[in-house]
């Protein structure tokens, strides 16, 4: 038998490196800079103006009031919202269930345009529809969506889904015995709410609420749109303003680094709300849990649950058709009024367009290329532990998740506009971005996908005489084949609708859809904004679906997992 | 306390009848066993009782009250019932000692008699030890002996349990059938026990409900169902019976493989298949051939033998190639491929009701 070279040593020390690299630099980039000053000498100036300036403390402040209220209001519409989508017998439950999920298709950005056309304070369609029923003069407003609680309302609106998944999928797992348990002992329905459903879901919750915390933390887009205009700024616009003419970027450093400190924290705190309580239940064949009767409540339910529906779907998309579709975006259209002028205006005469599509697919499709094979090639490492030393590699894949994408985008303008690799202006860096940004993600995905993947059912092929690279090629792959697929899809809508590191890094050559679209604010071309904003979603949509349809099929590995497990 | 009645008890999903018109009355202080395969409709029958479910058809009474009926289900919360799951459902938020004082605070009890009632049952299933543990550090005995103290603690008046013992190893379930014998017979709640373990059925019921296809097949002491079953069903479920099948000479006789078998049960009608269940170590194996002409002697050849320590386990083939199971004294000891003599005590040879 001949002995074919051990590549698995090598293979994984430029995996590593490669990853390193990858981290290292921008982090490292980072903390240099918080620590010079303009002339590249050591100083601490740059966090004692951090922390004094008002310019610096008061987005600090305003940051963690934003975090702290998404957070609450999230769970407070997305813990009652899932309680009754999976837990009573409200009608539409599926539907409503559906369509909270869709909602997450919206990029939180376009969201907030959409909030602007229907809540500035003098253009904005609900507005206008007030002023004509209560007669309210046309210098007043009901609603002002440049404000903190606009702002809180509109990040809440494309965060509190995240929440009542994780809401929903919690109360969906817990066996329906312990409630049952509580009935049989006299328990009422609101008895055993208090006792056993509520405590038992609270460690999901308050994940959840973490989950919210971070998001709100770490957008750009939302705030970029809606607190400038108000004249206030958070934490990452903050950053961001840093970059705008003269540039600032060792403050922007210092100031990124907080920002970096919180969201590893947070990630921690994270990880022991959902890990620590391990649920001794066994797995039974109990059957679906009881759906609690609402009566007389069960129509006002769906009524609310539409309600709340409302806000991050049907009155924003409501705003984005009608802009899309009238050449004066801040009027109502109705069929005589009806135009495709933006369309044609924004493919056709917009000289931007093109090249920006262009560019975004371009980068999607190697991102969600190289991102997939990368994730593939550690999760298998790690999975099947190839190499000793393989834990590491599952660690730095994983480090991503802790990066705001302002603050690699920060990194990766330090790291890559100096000598050897000055990628600054081409495309490349922005490929770096997104292939870090996504990983973990995509990491996460697979890896869950090889462990589905029962080792015996490799071994069985070995055993059979196969050797591991046809046993891969026969057995796993084929296995693996749509979660492969599905993580593709995953990185390709990310990269897609990605904002905050692109907005940093991107020149006028390498202008992608989503800093197009936050251009285009600025020009005030509200119809060319929401074509845009709708192409964007649309695309999205496709492929979200697409990557549904093949990540179904995935229950087949996990069943011949379990058969054999 | 109070006895539990179900009449003409019916629940149908679409088209699929999983309970069908089932009639049952548990006296008071009676443990009843709802014995059968999966799918019989036992658990259904469980959930029905404990008003998780309503019924299509009749009701369901406990003493002189009508709890579910198909206009009206009283909720579990207001029957005062208590049930042991399957996965014995502990809340794994909540310690032993809250876990067990549940249905007491639920009860509105003050604290001192709560404490009371806790510290004696705990030492009753003697969980003292472990009141401050959470479900998840206990083992599976304990986790079910915590599931028996919760359901036991709020005194109910009607006792139910959905296979508590399926989700432990063998040595432990013959301790827990003993450990829930002992506390019924301490406390007599009326009881109704579903399991599909027929050994377990024995030794703890006072009576016994065979179910198959959402129906009633045999109710009776174990001993009865044991001895006397009633259908080829009760006789394969119960297990230790060969099942003979022929045709009726007269009243009480049959042919098999065309020897003449005098058998008890029912009347028989000349002509007619008929299904006879006889018991394995009911059936005497002998080499000798008996007088020419006598009942209840047929022909076979040895099969196979096991030896069991305690027995023998023969497989021997009539002359039809039916193939029959005799369990004989360890010390008979025949080899394979001879013929031997089977003798089917008549009193032993159960015609069984048609199907």
């Amino acid at each position: 038998m001949t002995r074919s070279l051990d590549l698995s040593r090598p293979v994984l020390i430029a995996v590593a490196a490669l990853l390193a690299v990858m981290i290292v630099l921008p982090v490292g980039w980072l903390v240099v800079y918080s620590l010079s000053d303009k002339d590249g000498s050591a100083t601490l100036g740059n966090f004692a103006t951090l922390f004094t300036d008002p310019t610096f403390v008061d987005p600090l402040v305003t940051t963690l009031i934003i975090a702290v209220s998404v957070s609450l209001l999230c769970c407070a519409i997305a813990a009652p919202l899932g309680w009754l989508v999976a837990r009573t017998d409200m009608p539409f439950a599926g539907s409503v269930r559906t369509l909270v999920m869709a909602s997450l298709v919206t990029p939180p950005f376009v969201g907030a345009i959409a909030w602007e056309m229907l809540a500035a304070p003098n253009s904005g369609l609900l507005n206008q529809l007030w002023r004509a029923i209560s007669g309210m003069p046309a210098d007043e407003a009901l609603l002002d969506i440049y404000s903190l609680e606009g702002l809180i309302f509109v990040i809440a609106c494309y965060t509190f889904p995240y929440v009542f998944i994780l809401v929903a999928n919690a109360l969906d797992r817990m066996p329906g015995e312990l409630e049952d348990a509580s009935s049989m002992l006299g328990a009422k329905t609101w008895d055993t709410a208090r006792r056993i459903t509520v405590p038992l879901a609270l460690p999901t919750l308050l994940a959840g609420a973490l989950v919210a915390f971070l998001q709100a933390l770490n957008l750009f887009g939302s705030p970029a749109i809606l607190a400038i205009p108000a004249g206030f700024h958070t934490l990452t616009t903050r950053i961001w303003s840093l970059f705008q003419f003269p540039p600032k970027p060792e403050l922007a450093a210092a100031a990124s680094l907080p920002l970096l400190l919180l969201t590893v924290l947070l990630l921690r705190a994270q990880a022991m709300a959902l890990g620590r309580r391990g649920y001794a239940v066994l797995g039974s064949k109990y059957g679906e849990p009881r759906l609690i009767r609402l009566g007389a409540l069960k129509w006002p339910a769906a009524g609310l649950a539409l309600l709340v529906l409302a806000m991050p779907l049907f009155l924003p998309y409501a705003a984005l058709f009608n802009s899309a579709f009238s050449r004066v975006a801040s009027r109502i259209i109705s069929f005589e009024t009806a135009t495709l002028h933006n369309f044609r205006f924004t493919f056709l005469e917009l000289s931007s367009t093109m090249p920006a599509l262009k560019n975004t697919f371009l980068l999607a499709v190697s991102s969600a290329t190289v991102g997939a094979l990368l994730a593939l090639l550690i999760a298998y490492i790690v999975a099947r532990k190839a190499v000793a030393g393989h834990r590491v590699l599952g660690f730095l894949a994983t480090a991503p998740l802790a990066i705001p994408g302002i603050v690699l985008g920060v990194g990766l303008f330090l790291a890559y506009t100096r000598p050897p690799l000055t990628l600054y202006g081409t495309l490349w860096i922005l490929l770096i971005a997104f292939v870090t940004i996504e990983l973990p993600a995509a990491y996460q995905q697979l890896s869950s996908a090889f462990h589905a993947v029962h080792p015996e059912l490799e071994e069985a092929g070995r055993m059979l005489g196969a050797t591991r690279l046809r046993t891969l090629a026969d057995i796993t792959a084929p296995l693996l084949r749509s979660a492969v697929i599905a993580t593709w899809c995953f990185i390709f809508v990310a990269v897609i609708r990605e904002l905050s590191a692109a907005v940093i890094l991107f020149t006028s050559d390498t202008k992608v859809l989503s800093v197009l679209i936050f251009d285009l604010k600025e020009s005030g071309d509200v119809g060319a904004i929401a074509v845009l904003s709708l192409t964007m979603v649309a695309i999205t949509t496709v492929v979200v679906a697409a990557a549904n349809r093949l990540g179904g099929t995935r229950t087949a590995g996990r069943l011949h997992a379990r058969a054999v497990g | 306390m109070a006895s539990v009645e179900l009449k003409g008890l019916t629940k149908c999903y679409g088209a699929a009848v999983a309970v069908d018109d089932v009639s049952l009355r548990v006296e008071h202080g009676q443990l009843v066993c709802l014995l059968g395969p999966s799918g019989c409709g036992k658990t259904t029958t469980l959930r029905l009782i404990a008003g998780f479910i309503e019924p299509s058809a009749g009701e369901i009474m406990v003493g002189d009250k009508k709890l579910s009926s198909p206009s009206r289900t009283v909720p579990p919360e207001g029957r005062n019932m208590s049930m042991i799951f399957q996965s014995y459902a502990l809340w794994p938020h909540m310690t032993v000692a809250e876990n067990v004082s549940y249905g007491l605070r639920i009860r509105k009890l003050d604290k001192v008699t709560i404490d009371a009632k806790l510290k004696a049952i705990l030492t009753t299933a003697r969980l003292e030890a472990l009141a401050e543990r959470y479900p998840g550090e206990l083992s599976g005995g304990q986790q079910q002996r915590v599931s028996l103290a919760r359901a036991l603690v709020v005194e109910p008046e009607t006792l139910l349990l959905d296979e508590p013992l399926s989700n432990l190893d063998a040595n432990l379930r013959e301790e827990m059938r003993f450990e829930i014998r002992r506390l019924h017979d301490q406390y007599r709640y009326t009881t109704v026990y579903v399991t599909h373990d027929q050994a377990e059925a024995m030794t703890t019921a006072d009576l016994i409900a065979v179910m198959n296809h959402g129906k009633v097949e045999q109710l009776g002491p174990p001993e009865e169902i044991y001895s006397r079953p009633r259908s080829e069903f009760v006789a394969r479920f119960i297990g230790g019976s060969n099942i003979l099948a022929g045709t009726a000479l007269d009243a009480s006789r049959l042919t098999i493989a065309g020897a003449p078998v005098r058998t008890t049960g029912r009347t028989l009608q000349a002509g007619k298949p008929v299904a006879v269940s006889v018991r394995q170590h009911e059936i005497g194996i002998a080499l000798e051939s008996p007088a020419s002409g006598a009942d209840n002697h047929l022909r076979a050849v040895v099969a196979r033998q096991v030896f069991l320590g305690s027995a023998r386990d023969y497989t021997v083939q009539l002359d039809d190639k039916t193939e029959l199971r005799v369990t004989a004294p360890p010390g008979q000891n025949i080899a394979p491929g001879q013929t031997v003599w089977l003798h089917l005590p008549a009193d032993k040879c159960r015609a069984l009701a048609e199907d």
